[in-house]
């Protein structure tokens, strides 16, 4: 190793203190609530529980019904999302920037906004006039518009940077548009569109808020919504934990597929090239390709906006949900936007410093003193849902249930895979000999770390919180199991309104969603301009 | 091989106000090889890629044999292309990168087979062929993207600065390489670079490029006897290059190159001072001034030819034949 790379002489340097507070951090919010979760998932005859669970009927029908609404999604995603990315990675048109600023909206919306959106344009009273609340195709339209950003950003991104100069060359050999497509592009981006249905597949099935909002029946339950009831509805945390421990193992499963394959798709391809305009056909091909999930993206947004003041049933505008919305809490049981917003911007503010400390601090210990172990680890707050992690939460600390600082440590510690990937670039690009230099000029490795380190993470660092905020911000399973009624945030208050009759609590509801996309985009506004998202 | 004519008029190609190629009027004869040379950026790389097809002409004719190919797209033209950075397809074995223009053209399987054996044993890539071409050295992908280009026996091979991706050794190795390669092949090719001796190398005519524009075309020795302007001579490496107003002093119509290597030692020549020495190689390089003249210029000699090694300082004398100075641009 170069001298300076890792200099001699140091015992707690920030990189080994780093790891430490990461690794205290982790084991004690995530590995002790998980085995907890599992402990009383598998009871104390493992062996007869395992038998039990598999034999089920019960938990056979749930995890069958989840597999299939996860499979359709993720089939439905993809062929929506594909003709998008391979469009992306082929031209370069006037507004692309636009539509794919638009297609990122999705991607950063809360769960709740996003079915608040679906119910004011198709549920009952919807915009569009058709009622589909409880239908399967409901539950799959909110899907494909969740997550086929996924696809775009990822198979697009991919080809974009690899595909154009290989384009030619296979035009130079011979093959037209359509042989290209088939023997190149397609074939090149099989890791990558694989990897992406992988991921759409872990979200739709721990899809939750989504769910509860458009299907509160209960036909299209995932297993997540299950855990959710059997907790709150029940109590009945063995049922819970043994729905929790079968769900963590499909969602590991598909989050090792996707790891294995993300790995292959990101190999650089050195290909990339300025993009043609497309042709006459072209032109036709792309509005094919990109007008309906446009549509699609735009529609329920319009329709939250149109509803929360023109309610069904009311005549022309009306303030009513704006007014009920802002009402003192309290008032038939119900938490004002005034404290809805409060709180959400607490638990916010307090996660996101706490992970951006955690998350900076992991980075380090990966990048400095060579842990690498924790490069892995610290993906794994993202494959564990909100609501098992709720519910490990409530089994292994019981005691921070319904305490401000249990929700903002389940909510730090579902930010802190954000900063730490967005640090670790910015970390890995500073050369050591800048370490080395500052050390030969009298700098310890504390001073090193502020004086050298640390203004060249800024940008880096700033993305991640606002990531971890935005996070914070949208989260609805965890706060669903952990909070208490003086505690709720913006997705719970919208939540709530929903479960109450009357065209007022739906049109709040809506003002609500509203809001909390408003608050969202001034989040992701103000990223944009400071410092990019890194390695997510 | 086949062999065609290439004739381009008046081709032009813009990027919003950046005219990358502004107007270039250019005939390659049957069978001739041609080097476009440039700087980086002077659009050498877009003009191959409108031959290509790659791009569209926004004004000007491509012929082929007479044939006009405008709105003919890639695919069609019958051209082989070796990129930069060789655009080898990363989903494919060595051997279908190669065979990949022949299922395009439909050839069958045992022709195919037959074809890209015959080309690995040339290229001496014989054993790679189940390798991924991330799996082998520079100079190896080097020769598969050349191979795959010349695959479908390619009316006209184009060449996109193929070695610049190379470090120096190796650079040099094969460029030998390539040279002896397309000689045997019997290959007409279009070379794009910025390096002259790749340039001289590699090609009969050299057309230099120069901000959209082909400032002079010929083959080498033509461009390095006479070059038409004071950009082509600095281009070419000819440093010595004496300003118009000075040059007028000194009797002459306009900027005047002159060339050092032309001056030899000569009791009866023109004195100068030695200003610095030092070594280039096995080369001496002396830095003179001539009083007489008003002139700086650096000049070097084999240390035979020199009776004793000169220090700063000392004076002496060369002779400078006419033919040594060439006037550029005639002002007024």
């Amino acid at each position: 190793m170069l001298p300076g790379a890792r200099l001699v002489g140091v015992r707690l340097s920030p990189g080994r203190l780093g790891g430490l507070l990461a690794s205290l951090f982790l084991a004690l919010l995530l590995i002790v609530p998980l085995v907890a979760v599992v402990a009383r998932g598998l009871g104390a005859e493992p062996l007869a529980t395992a038998r039990e669970l598999a034999t089920d009927p019960f938990l056979r029908e749930r995890l069958g019904l989840t597999l299939l609404q996860a499979t359709l999604s993720t089939v439905l995603t993809v062929a929506i999302g594909l003709p998008g990315a391979l469009a992306f990675a082929r031209w370069s048109f006037p507004g692309k920037r636009i539509l794919r600023a638009l297609f990122t909206v999705p991607f950063v919306m809360p769960s709740v906004v996003a079915g608040a959106g679906f119910l004011a344009l198709l549920g009952p009273g919807g915009a569009l006039g058709v009622d589909l609340m409880d239908t399967l195709t409901l539950v799959l339209l909110a899907h494909v518009f969740y997550n086929h950003a996924v696809v775009v950003r990822m198979v697009g991104g991919f080809l974009e940077s690899a595909a154009p100069r290989l384009r030619d060359a296979a035009a130079t050999l011979g093959a037209g548009p359509l042989r290209t497509t088939l023997r190149v592009t397609l074939p090149l981006a099989a890791p990558a569109i694989l990897a992406a249905a992988a991921l759409v597949f872990v979200f739709c099935f721990t899809s939750f808020g989504v769910i509860l909002i458009l299907a509160p029946g209960g036909a299209w339950d995932t297993l997540e919504v299950e855990i959710y009831r059997s907790v709150a509805r029940l109590l009945r945390l063995d049922t819970a934990a043994a729905l929790a421990l079968l769900q963590l193992v499909v969602a590991m499963a598909a989050g090792g597929v996707y790891t294995a394959l993300q790995a292959r798709a990101a190999v650089p391809l050195g290909g990339a090239g300025p993009l043609p305009r497309p042709g006459r056909g072209g032109r036709w091909l792309l509005a094919l390709t990109l007008a309906p999930p446009a549509l699609l993206t735009a529609a329920p947004l319009v329709a939250l906006a149109i509803r929360s003041v023109v309610p069904p049933g009311a005549e022309g505008i009306s303030w009513i949900g704006w007014r009920a919305a802002f009402a003192p809490s309290g008032l038939l049981g119900v938490v004002s936007a005034w404290d809805a917003t409060w709180n959400s911007l607490r638990f916010a503010g307090a996660s996101g410093l706490v992970a951006t400390v955690v998350g900076t601090a992991l980075a380090y210990a990966v990048v400095r003193a060579d842990w690498r172990f924790l490069d892995r680890a610290s993906l794994l707050p993202l494959a564990t849902s909100a609501v098992t992690l709720g519910l490990g939460f409530l089994l292994a600390w019981p005691a921070l249930t319904g305490t401000f600082w249990g929700l903002a440590l389940a909510h730090a510690l579902i930010g802190t895979p954000f900063v730490t990937r967005a640090v670790l670039p910015s970390l890995r690009g500073i050369p050591p000999s800048r370490s080395a230099a500052a050390a030969v000029l009298g700098a310890g490795p504390w001073r090193r770390a502020l004086r050298v380190d640390l203004p060249a993470l800024v940008p880096g660092l700033i993305g991640g919180a606002g990531f971890a905020v935005a996070v914070s911000l949208g989260e609805f399973g965890a706060a669903l199991v952990l909070s208490r009624p003086e505690l709720a945030t913006l997705p719970i208050a919208i939540y709530q309104r929903l479960g109450r009759p009357g065209a007022e609590n739906y049109a709040a509801a809506l003002v609500l969603a509203l809001l909390l996309m408003a608050l969202t985009a001034m989040i992701m506004a103000l990223l944009d301009r400071l410092g990019g998202p890194g390695e997510i | 091989m086949p062999r065609v004519a290439l004739e381009l008029s008046g081709v032009a190609r813009h990027y919003g106000e950046v005219r990358a190629v502004d107007g270039v009027d250019l005939v390659v004869p049957p069978g001739r090889t041609l080097a476009l040379l440039g700087p980086s950026g002077c659009g050498k790389s877009t003009l191959l890629r409108v031959v290509a097809g790659l791009e569209p002409p926004d004004a000007g004719s491509l012929r082929m044999d007479g044939r006009d190919l405008s709105g003919v797209p890639p695919q069609r033209r019958g051209v082989g292309m070796v990129f930069q950075d060789y655009a080898l397809f990363p989903h494919l074995s060595l051997k279908d990168n190669v065979a990949f223009g022949l299922v395009e053209r439909g050839w069958s399987r045992n022709e195919r087979e037959a074809r890209v054996r015959e080309l690995l044993d040339v290229m001496g890539l014989t054993g790679l062929e189940r390798r991924r071409p991330q799996a082998l050295s520079g100079g190896q992908q080097q020769r598969v993207a050349l191979a795959r280009a010349l695959a479908p026996r390619p009316a006209l091979l184009l060449l996109d600065e193929p070695l610049s991706n190379l470090d120096r050794t190796l650079r040099d190795e094969l460029m030998d390489e390539l040279a002896e390669l397309l000689g045997e092949l019997d290959v007409q090719a279009i070379h794009v670079t910025h390096d002259q001796n790749e340039a001289f190398a590699l090609a009969d005519r050299v057309a230099v490029m120069h901000d959209g524009r082909i400032v002079q075309e010929g083959t080498p020795d033509e461009l390095v006897e006479a070059p038409r302007s004071a950009w082509m001579a600095r281009f070419l490496g000819l440093r010595e290059l004496i300003p118009a107003g000075q040059a007028k002093e000194l009797g002459f119509a306009g900027t005047t190159l002159l060339r050092v290597e032309r001056l030899r030692p000569d009791p009866d020549g023109h004195v100068f001072e030695v200003q610095r020495v030092h070594r280039v190689g096995t080369d001496l390089e002396l830095a003179l001034t001539s009083p007489q003249w008003g002139l700086s210029v650096r000049w070097q000699a084999r240390p035979r030819e020199l009776r004793e090694p000169p220090e700063p300082g000392d004076t002496i004398r060369l002779r400078v034949p006419d033919d040594a100075w060439t006037v550029l641009e005639v002002e007024g």
